[in-house]
């Protein structure tokens, strides 16, 4: 609080001190009073009020820098109100009651809207597990049509898998308990796991893989690395170009695991490197060849997170793409 | 003939698991009344047990615990649930292994061979037969009459793939998928370079014209 600010809050009194003043001298010159008495009574006067405003100043700017720190130190700036030291007037007691009845009700209502989107959240996830049972019996009955029919239905319904998928990851992702388990993995049986995952996709784009040196031991939540390796090379069938090959290949990194995944597709543009992990970007590619959601490298980002591993990408337009996952050490 | 006793509540699905195994040489043992079912897995004695974890009434984990209680069989998990946290319980809870819908068929069919094998109750041939050749898949080699030649690796998934369904026409597609199942990830050029030396292998054991093009569909032993 500074001082101008103070002294324009009592402008109304400080002024009707000074009129009353001004008019009592007045008052004490007219009836007689000699000219010197009534300086020295005007001067000790005017210090007297000096003195209270200068006070009533200081004590009111030592409370706020006193709440000003409280505030600032607070890590959750909604629990000011439970620090905040006791009231030592009455009118601050009323103020702080008043807000404190305000934080009640916002606590009400963020927790309404909390529960209310677990609740949404929880439907997703058990709806995108019900909607997995008859994608598996259209799989199962696709297999007795000819062969031509099963291959583009099978098709749509690799489609309509990563699609349910990444609702599913999304919901995952969002939820504050999130269920993941970190736990000792081999990254050849993740990386098998992902290519076998999309081989439907990979194969009718010709896509070629290639994997080297992935012997290696991580500790992730498999499921999760799954997803991502998963989307990384739907995202490599995409955008890919001529005689497409995809190579994924690892080294250790200290006592980190570094897998790489490149490409030599249609790369990414440098201006649009910083924001492809935004939510919905789909950059010049995704919005030339249409489809594209923006979700896939958003959720990849949101899960590496979460999974503590480290995502870079880098790109050369026109020649090739290369994402790094750099898996955490062990903690021991 | 091994039964396998499929506990899942879409009829569409055990309709068609049941056409499938069928299909794979097994004996499919549905349960339609989901009552009682450790009692008609006692009273069945099935070889294998595929069991869903969203059954009516009540979960398959518990499900499963009450299983292993009356059959000491392998039980195999199928079902929608796919977080970390369900595999690990249902595989603490006496499952043998933990596949998430919606699978892919081969995969289906090589876990319910492998927990088989495993079992050691397994009648599965280590040699594949059809049309006069003899396949020793754990030898890599063919036989016929008394003329027999060693395959790679990629040579050995594809007849097998073939001579597992004789008759029918493969789509090329359908035979790289099972290739890559298999972590070999070969291209259409490759699938083609192999086909050929295959049918050269093949022609050494006086077969020439055993594995048919059919143009624009796939192969057909």
């Amino acid at each position: 609080m500074t001082i101008s600010a103070f002294v324009s809050d009592r402008l109304g009194r400080i002024l009707l001190q000074a009129i009353l003043t001004v008019a009592s001298m007045g008052f004490l010159l007219a009836t007689g009073t000699q000219a010197g008495v009534v300086g020295i009574l005007m001067l000790v006067w005017l210090l007297v009020i000096l003195c209270v405003q200068s006070m009533d100043y200081l004590k009111a700017h030592g409370r706020l820098e006193e709440l000003e720190t409280i505030m600032e130190r607070l890590d959750r700036k909604y629990l000011f109100l439970e620090c905040v030291p006791a009231p030592r007037t009455a009118y601050e007691r009323s103020l702080l009651e008043l807000l404190r009845r305000a934080g009640k009700s916002m606590i009400e209502t963020v927790s309404d809207a909390q529960a209310a989107q677990r609740e949404y959240r929880d439907y997703v996830e058990s709806w995108v597990h019900e909607i997995k049972t008859p994608i598996t019996a259209a799989g199962l009955i696709c297999r007795s049509a000819e062969p031509r029919l099963r291959q583009k239905l099978s098709q749509e319904l690799a489609h309509i898998e990563a699609h349910v998928e990444r609702a599913l990851f999304y919901a995952r992702a969002e939820s504050p308990e999130k269920d993941f388990i970190v736990r000792q993995s081999s990254l050849s049986d993740i990386a098998a796991t992902a290519i076998s995952r999309h081989r439907t996709l990979l194969i009718q784009s010709g896509v070629r893989v290639e994997t080297k040196n992935l012997e290696h031991t991580v500790y992730t939540d498999n499921k999760w690395a799954v997803f991502i390796l998963g989307q990384l090379l739907q995202n490599a069938a995409r955008y890919r170009g001529r005689e497409p090959l995809v190579t994924l290949s690892a080294r250790q990194l200290g006592k980190q695991v570094q897998l790489q995944v490149q490409d030599n597709g249609m790369g990414i543009p440098a201006h649009e490197l910083p924001r492809i992990f935004d939510r919905g970007f789909t950059g010049s590619n995704g919005r030339s060849r249409g489809g594209s959601t923006g979700m896939g490298l958003y959720l990849c980002r949101l899960l590496a997170n979460c999974l503590e591993i480290n995502l870079q990408i880098t790109s050369e337009e026109g020649k090739e793409t290369t994402v790094i996952l750099t898996f955490p050490a062990r903690e021991d | 003939m091994q039964q396998v006793m499929i506990i899942e509540d879409d009829p569409a699905i055990r309709e068609e698991l049941k056409l499938l195994l069928k299909n794979e040489g097994y004996r499919p043992l549905p349960v339609e009344d989901f009552t009682d079912i450790a009692g008609q897995a006692a009273q069945w004695g099935p070889d294998l047990i595929l069991l869903d974890i969203g059954l009516p009434g009540r979960d398959g984990f518990s499900l499963c615990a009450g299983l292993r209680r009356s059959v000491s069989v392998p039980i195999i998990f199928v079902t929608s649930r796919d977080s970390s946290l369900d595999e690990i319980q249902a595989l603490s809870l006496g499952g043998d292994d933990y596949i998430t819908k919606p699978y892919n068929v081969p995969v289906l069919l090589a876990r319910i061979k492998a927990a088989l094998r495993r079992n050691g109750n397994s009648s599965e041939a280590e040699v594949l037969e059809t049309r006069g050749l003899r396949l020793h898949l754990t030898r890599g080699m063919v036989s016929a009459g008394t003329k027999s030649v060693l395959l790679t690796r990629n040579e050995l998934q594809i007849l097998a793939c073939l001579m597992g369904r004789p008759g029918d026409i493969v789509p090329r597609a359908e035979l790289m998928e099972t290739l890559w199942d298999n972590q070999i990830y070969i291209d259409d050029n490759t699938l083609s370079v192999n086909m050929t030396r295959l049918r050269g292998k093949l022609e050494e054991l006086g077969l020439p014209d055993l594995i048919k093009t059919r143009r624009g569909m796939g192969y057909q032993l």
